[in-house]
């Protein structure tokens, strides 16, 4: 375009040069509109592509495994340092990390699994290993050469479906509520006995310590935003989340008390306001509100402990969940298996991968290394040999959980297919019912509706 | 037109081609494909050949793990009955009809101001433009994220005058708005457009309407605004088409669900959730083709109003 045709259009001559000039410019300015329109418009369908074959021998002959798992940066480092033990070990294997945030992973492996291009060892979670097993997508790792005499039973038992054994449990986990004594201290309240406390308490604890807080910090976080917390709510009052056959484990009716309770506890100031429960949500652990003294209490996987102490730069403690009853072994706990270790179908080297994931879970060097950060070692004899070696966290945790052995409730029964999407329905419902735009009824059926299509 | 396309016209008007100008033709078309086959693989392996699988896989139950499976029209009839699709259509909607008119409006009137001569033009051109290249981004969108938070920098100036505002992003009622803010915040590119535009009307018809007497308002309804409208017509049109497909915001300020309460669930977002958080991708290929469906109605809708308010000065 001219670069100033306005300064110029003063004398006559040139105005009309410029007349001449425009019509043309502007017609050529509506085709080209026309051109980015049809450009524009199909960049949409393609937004989306790519990927890439996977490389199975580097060049120097060596067998090269891509390992990818979820975690912060405490799981990286670990993690890496037993990598280093294996390859120490099998000089002829390289292990290639890949790792990332929980909320980006299941994206991306989806993606990469379409694609044929898995990682060939994966970390796995319960909510989605039956969904990855049912379709072919885990290797039997039963068929392969993986000691699992030594495993804790239950924990076994929940890597094993109808496609065989598709995951080796990497630690045990329990449901927990953790408290910040800092917090407590400060509001001059007493911690809670988690022996002894009901629902009732844990409100009115919380909101105590609410009220004698400075403006901001709450005295609990809020629950409904996973499914561990519905888990344990539905377990106590008889019911479950999934039934045996893989259906919906409740109705409307016992999810709808649920959010009725924590309704109450938001108007009440126990737990934080609507906006701030959807704010809290999006935060890594790192800045969550437990970790940085905004919430005297919060709910985690036990595991969790070392790294949000790390986080918050002081000690925490694990308590049990409060129960309808008041006694300990009325609130329904149960061993969760933290994560698995699984291995492609289409890998191209199962036998390494079965070797490294042998490794990992029946190897002391791998124990002293990863000690208890994806949960108390599953397998007795490393969890023995690590115990001298372990810090006062990972200490707190394995006391934990050997603590409330007695009182588990029966074992829950295996997330089935399409399971990965509860989280997300109750997330969104939650705060469809604190907002107010749905009762706690209307929001119970049609989640469970949604639920039961998910799972379907 | 380019050169070479005038000049064969020309041969061909004084009659039909010799043989010696054939062959020449025809050399000039091959190298002409051999320039353009770079772009052209381009485009055929990164853009028919992806759009044409959509197509297909519109038409499977595709879960990513196994092979797609044939189900027909399935698909398409399974949207019509799909209530969260139906809300993230109104969002993705309001989205567009909110926020490009309200962006072109910001675009113009800064052009405007801009286009009165002010010194240091080139500056203060680049500072309006700079949060079109950010806006997009990922970084710019966790900042907007903070400034709307509960505890964000707006709430902090609104305490000072005694307001207690709402969590911006994290209230249903808000957080639609917060993003359709950030779109006009974006408003730079329009305005590079619309100065380019203006600096073309040429000066004597404001000079002709001065003699006669006119207003700053005459003129700018009578004379800029229908010397402009072939300009706005075309920031319309990519505006629109860009602000349908729009993504990166709604699922950096949501933390990816579209929240609260599907709230911020853009067409977009939801496709993607679909296809890669639900395992249906044959789902979500059928909803990018009724997207680019909707794209395309809107945009001919644009082109036959555009008879009835664009003048071309020719």
């Amino acid at each position: 375009m001219p670069e100033n045709p306005k300064g110029e259009a003063v004398a006559p001559a040139t105005a009309s040069k410029t007349r001449v000039a425009a019509p043309k410019a502007k017609r050529r300015l509506r085709a080209s509109a026309l051109v980015a329109a049809t450009a524009a418009a199909v960049l949409a369908l393609t937004a989306c592509g790519g990927g890439g074959g996977s490389e199975a021998k580097s060049a120097d002959g060596k067998v090269e495994l891509r390992f990818s798992w979820w975690g912060g940066d405490k799981r990286a480092q670990l993690t890496q340092e037993a990598i280093a033990a294996f390859e120490a070990e099998n000089p002829n294997i390289k292990i290639k990390p890949e790792y990332g945030d929980w909320s980006g992973y299941w994206d991306k492996l989806a993606t990469q699994v379409a694609a044929n291009d898995a990682p060939d060892i994966i970390q796995m979670d319960e909510k989605y290993i039956t969904e990855y097993s049912s379709r072919g997508a885990l290797l039997d790792l039963s068929k392969h050469d993986i000691d699992t005499s030594k495993l804790d039973e239950a924990a076994l038992n929940a890597g094993k479906g109808e496609d065989g054994l598709t995951g080796i449990a990497a630690g045990i986990n329990a449901a927990t509520i953790l408290a910040n004594p800092a917090v407590f201290q400060a509001a001059g309240v007493p911690l809670p006995d988690d022996k002894t406390w009901t629902w009732e308490d844990f409100e009115r604890i919380a909101a105590e310590v609410t009220a004698k807080s400075p403006k901001g910090t709450y005295g609990a976080a809020a629950y409904g935003t996973d499914e561990a917390s519905l888990g344990v709510w539905l377990r106590q009052n008889g019911k479950s989340l999934y039934t045996q056959d893989g259906k919906l484990g409740f109705e409307p009716s016992d999810i709808k008390g649920y959010w009725e309770f924590l309704k109450q506890m938001s108007e009440n100031k126990a737990v934080p306001t609507a906006s701030e429960i959807v704010e809290a949500e999006a935060a890594p652990l790192d800045q969550s509100g437990l970790a940085t003294g905004k919430n005297g209490m919060a709910f985690w996987w036990s595991n969790q402990l070392p790294a949000l102490e790390k986080a918050a730069g002081g000690e925490l403690q694990i308590l049990r969940f409060p129960s309808k009853t008041g006694k300990a072994e009325d609130a329904g706990l149960w061993y969760k298996a933290s994560q698995f270790w699984s291995a492609s179908s289409r890998t191209k080297h199962p036998e390494e991968a079965a070797k490294f994931i042998n490794f990992l879970a029946n190897n002391v060097k791998a124990g002293e290394v990863l000690l208890a950060d994806r949960g108390v070692y599953p397998n007795s004899e490393v969890r023995e040999a690590i115990a001298p070696k372990l810090a006062k966290a990972d200490v707190k945790v394995v006391d934990f959980i050997g603590a409330i052995k007695e009182e588990l409730g029966e074992a829950p029964a295996a997330p089935p297919k399409g399971a990965g999407a509860i989280q997300e329905i109750i997330k969104r419902y939650t705060s469809e019912v604190m907002f107010n735009r749905l009762s706690a009824e209307e929001a119970g059926k049609k989640a469970v509706d949604e639920m039961k299509s998910a799972i379907s | 037109m380019s050169a070479i396309g005038e000049l064969s016209t020309m041969t061909r008007r004084k009659g039909p081609m010799t043989k010696e100008e054939k062959k020449a033709n025809g050399r000039d078309n091959k190298a002409a494909y051999i320039f353009l086959l770079p772009w052209l693989i381009g485009l055929l392996a990164i853009t028919v050949g992806p759009m044409m699988m959509s197509l297909y896989l519109s038409f499977t139950d595709y879960n990513l793990l196994q092979p797609p499976e044939w189900v027909g029209l399935d698909n398409f009839v399974r949207m019509f009955g799909d209530a969260r699709l139906h809300n993230s259509l109104g969002v993705t909607f309001t989205y567009v009809l909110v926020g490009v008119p309200l962006q072109l409006a910001v675009a113009l009137i800064i052009a405007l101001v801009l286009d009165k001569g002010l010194r240091g033009l080139p500056f203060y051109r680049s500072i309006f433009y700079l949060p079109s290249l950010l806006g997009g981004s990922v970084a710019v969108a966790i900042l907007w994220k903070q400034i709307f938070g509960t505890t964000g920098l707006v709430n902090q100036v609104l305490a000072m005058v005694g307001i207690e505002g709402p969590g911006w992003i994290s209230d249903p009622n808000t957080a639609l708005g917060s993003i359709i803010l950030l779109h006009v915040w974006t408003f730079g590119s329009p305005m590079i457009i619309f100065l380019a535009g203006l600096r073309q009307i040429p000066t004597m018809y404001y000079e002709a309407a001065e003699v006669d007497g006119a207003t700053t308002l005459q003129k700018f309804w009578r004379i800029t605004l229908p010397m402009l409208s072939p300009i706005i017509f075309f920031n319309l049109v990519l505006q629109i088409i860009g602000s349908f497909q729009s993504f990166t915001q709604a699922f950096i300020v949501s933390g990816g669900n579209g929240g609260p309460s599907d709230s911020t669930m853009f067409f977009t977002l939801y496709l993607y959730q679909k296809g890669f958080g639900q395992f249906d991708m044959g789902y979500a290929s059928a909803m990018a083709w009724f997207l680019l469906v909707i794209i395309g109605a809107f945009t001919a809708i644009n082109f036959i109003a555009s008879k009835y308010w664009v003048f071309y000065d020719d």
